[in-house]
């Protein structure tokens, strides 16, 4: 028989019912809408979590004295790079790098009248491109100089908790090269606001000389970090700045918690999914049985004159498939709009973004279109959709003509 | 040759402990080209007798020959073939596909048949002029009278050009003047097309028009009125009541 007329009956099937129709397709659509919307704003959070800490904290490839320690700060000459400035230099000259800078971290306390803060001190090259984002989320008073001597930045949320403002002076102590707490005062120049909460909350930034002079390092950095053009290149810049006493990371390496952490992540949203797609599928699958049940007589009739029970199979599963389409195409369009929606308008997360964990996630957050993701979900939606309808043409294909045509 | 052959079939249905002898040794012969009619009481089997003889349905015993073939052993693929190559159905409810039109519905058992595009729409139009509804193609059978839906049902069952054409009850939901019609109209296709017609029936209407009535009472034939040659009438109606041999 030919196939297409096998359609023909299956679409007229699905005409005949048109609010079931209607509604079940519904069903998948709104389905798979709401899988991409979630997946495209779940893909954003994390996404933007992993450009936070990359923007922030890592860079896409860092390099580091051979003898640097893993996880916690440290300011002894040994494990700082000697001349760091000479490395930048040779990384601005790669054509995939867009910025590099030395940088030194020092773990600081600051304490007023009240209160004492532990906090995170990064002195930078204020004149580095690597900061223009940090330049570019300064909400009160000015970005720093090169050659201030006691002023630094502050986030703006920390600030608030501290009630101090720009202008206010505060004493740092912090242990420098020589194992040996020193305290200096420092006035706040300006406050900032990256977007991230976490951050605001506990990073203070000076001039990279006064870092140095303040823990004793000399010339020396804690490490060179490197903005690359597209973070593909990341391995690539890094096998070319390696060489003996030094140790290359990429952004993967840095950010391997994170990472970690996101394919976990996943792993819960694709229950998730799961669940989802697998209520859509239920639905389809009571549906055609309804209109299988609905139909017994019909599909008799076509028994009796000769349609095969392959055929008949076929004819449900092909209902199935324009359903599943159907709802598959409307559910991808809905879809899309929703991952639109959000990326335009974000949610704020506030409160909760500072409770996210490791995960540097910005105060507001946006959806992002995950092309890959998308396509998956809906080839998953449209297999599943026609896995659950096997069940009701199976039962339709076993139906005897004789006592389907005794239904009337 | 007989086109349908039934040697004592017997069938007998199970509803849970209760059981019905639908079929109590039926044996029959058809031939090429007949119009007749099998009549008896209700429960009589009669409409078993059809769906055994078209392939719907097995018997439990017995063996039904088609067209010489012994169809008692085929699977339900084989049996669906064949009922869309030698068999047509007319039913008493029409059983129409109430979503396709009545074009649709005549073409159906060609595109079964994989018969080609072309053909199919000149021999789905011939019949549908031959039951005189050419003026009614894309009606669908809701927007059709009951002899309307019974005369599209017909053009169905003979589009294929089928051996024989089993029409259970087909008058039973039709008035006098629609069921005189559809008699008719089968009668005049069995002498153009010589498809041969065997009809289950309670009406009146129908055995005045068979050439032969087959009476079946409590599954078995009770009597089998062949087309008889005129002597042979002479002789029976000279003896009434006497079995025949
Ligand atoms: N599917 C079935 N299950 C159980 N019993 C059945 C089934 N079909 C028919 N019967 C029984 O078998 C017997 C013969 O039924 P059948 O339908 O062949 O009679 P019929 O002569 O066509 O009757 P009618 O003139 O009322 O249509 C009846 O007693 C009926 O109740
Ligand atoms: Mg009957």
């Amino acid at each position: 028989m030919t196939r297409t007329k096998l359609w023909m009956i299956a679409y007229r099937g699905l005409t005949r019912n048109r609010r079931r129709t209607f509604f079940t397709m519904l069903a998948v659509a709104l389905g798979l809408a709401l899988l991409i919307t979630l997946n495209g704003y779940i893909s954003g959070v994390m996404e933007d979590g992993l450009q936070n800490s990359i923007r922030l904290q890592t860079g896409h490839v860092q390099v580091r004295a051979a003898g640097y320690p893993d996880g916690k700060h440290s300011v002894q000459w040994k494990d700082l790079i000697e001349r760091p400035e000479e490395i930048a230099a040779q990384a601005m000259a790669m054509p995939e790098v867009r910025a590099a800078a030395p940088i030194l971290w020092l773990d600081a306390v600051l304490s007023t009248g009240e209160e004492s803060v532990g906090l995170q001190v990064y002195g930078i090259d204020v004149n580095s491109p690597l900061h223009d984002p940090l330049r570019a989320s300064v909400i009160a008073g000015a970005f720093l100089e090169a050659t201030d001597r006691s002023g630094v930045l502050m986030g703006g949320r920390l600030a608030q908790s501290l009630n101090l403002k720009v202008g206010d002076t505060v004493p740092l102590v912090t242990i420098n090269a020589n194992g040996e707490p020193v305290e200096a005062p420092f006035v706040i120049r300006g406050l900032f606001s990256s977007g991230v909460l976490v951050y605001d909350e506990s990073v203070l930034f000076m001039p990279l000389a006064r870092a140095q002079s303040f823990a004793l390092t000399g010339n020396r950095a804690s490490a060179v970090m490197i903005e690359l053009h597209r973070r593909e290149d990341a391995d690539k810049v890094a096998v070319a700045l390696a060489q003996p006493g030094l140790q290359t990371f990429t952004w993967r390496d840095l950010n391997a918690f994170i990472l970690q952490s996101m394919d976990a992540a996943f792993s819960f949203y694709i229950l998730m999914d799961a669940i989802v797609i697998m209520i859509v599928a239920v639905i389809i699958a009571n549906t055609l049985l309804m209109a299988v049940f609905e139909r017994v007589r019909e599909i008799g009739i076509l028994a009796a004159l000769g349609m095969k029970r392959l055929e008949i199979l076929l004819m449900v599963l092909y209902e199935a498939a324009i359903i599943a389409l159907a709802g598959v195409v409307v559910g991808i369009a809905l879809g899309l709009l929703g991952v639109f929606f959000l990326t335009q308008n974000g949610f704020v997360l506030g409160e909760m973004a500072t409770t996210a964990g490791n995960l540097p996630i910005s105060n507001v957050v946006y959806a992002r279109f995950a092309p890959d993701l998308f396509t998956w979900l809906a080839v998953w939606t449209f297999l599943i959709a026609l896995l659950a309808s096997l069940y009701p043409a199976w039962f339709a294909a076993r139906l005897e003509p004789v006592r389907a045509l005794h239904t009337e | 040759m007989p086109i349908i052959e039934l040697f004592d079939i017997h069938k007998t249905y199970r509803i849970g402990e209760v059981e019905t002898r639908a079929l109590d040794g039926v044996s029959l012969n058809f031939e090429p080209g007949e119009f007749s009619a099998i009549v008896g009481p209700s429960g009589s089997g009669k409409t078993t007798l059809l769906q055994i003889m078209g392939c719907l349905d097995r018997p439990d015993r017995g063996i039904v020959k088609l067209d010489d073939r012994d169809v008692t052993r085929l699977n339900a693929d084989q049996r669906a073939e064949l009922r869309r190559n030698v068999i047509g159905f007319i039913f008493q409810f029409f059983a129409l596909i109430p979503v396709l039109d009545a074009y649709e519905n005549v073409e159906l058992p060609l595109l079964l048949a994989g018969v080609g595009a072309r053909e199919r729409r000149e021999r789905t139009l011939e019949m549908l002029e031959a039951v005189g509804l050419s003026d009614r193609i894309h009606h669908r059978p809701n927007q059709l009278s009951g002899g309307q839906q019974q005369r599209v049902a017909i053009a169905r069952a003979l589009v294929k050009r089928p051996l024989v054409v089993l029409a259970d009850e087909p008058t039973a939901n039709l008035d006098t003047a629609n069921g005189e019609q559809a008699m008719e109209i089968m009668q005049r296709l069995n002498e153009q097309t010589g498809t041969a017609f065997i009809f289950a029936t309670h009406d009146p209407r129908v055995m005045k028009f068979a050439r032969r009535t087959i009476h079946l009472v409590d599954g078995r034939v009770a009597e089998n009125h062949a087309p008889v040659p005129v002597e042979a009438a002479v002789r029976s109606l000279s003896h009434p009541g006497e079995p025949r041999a």
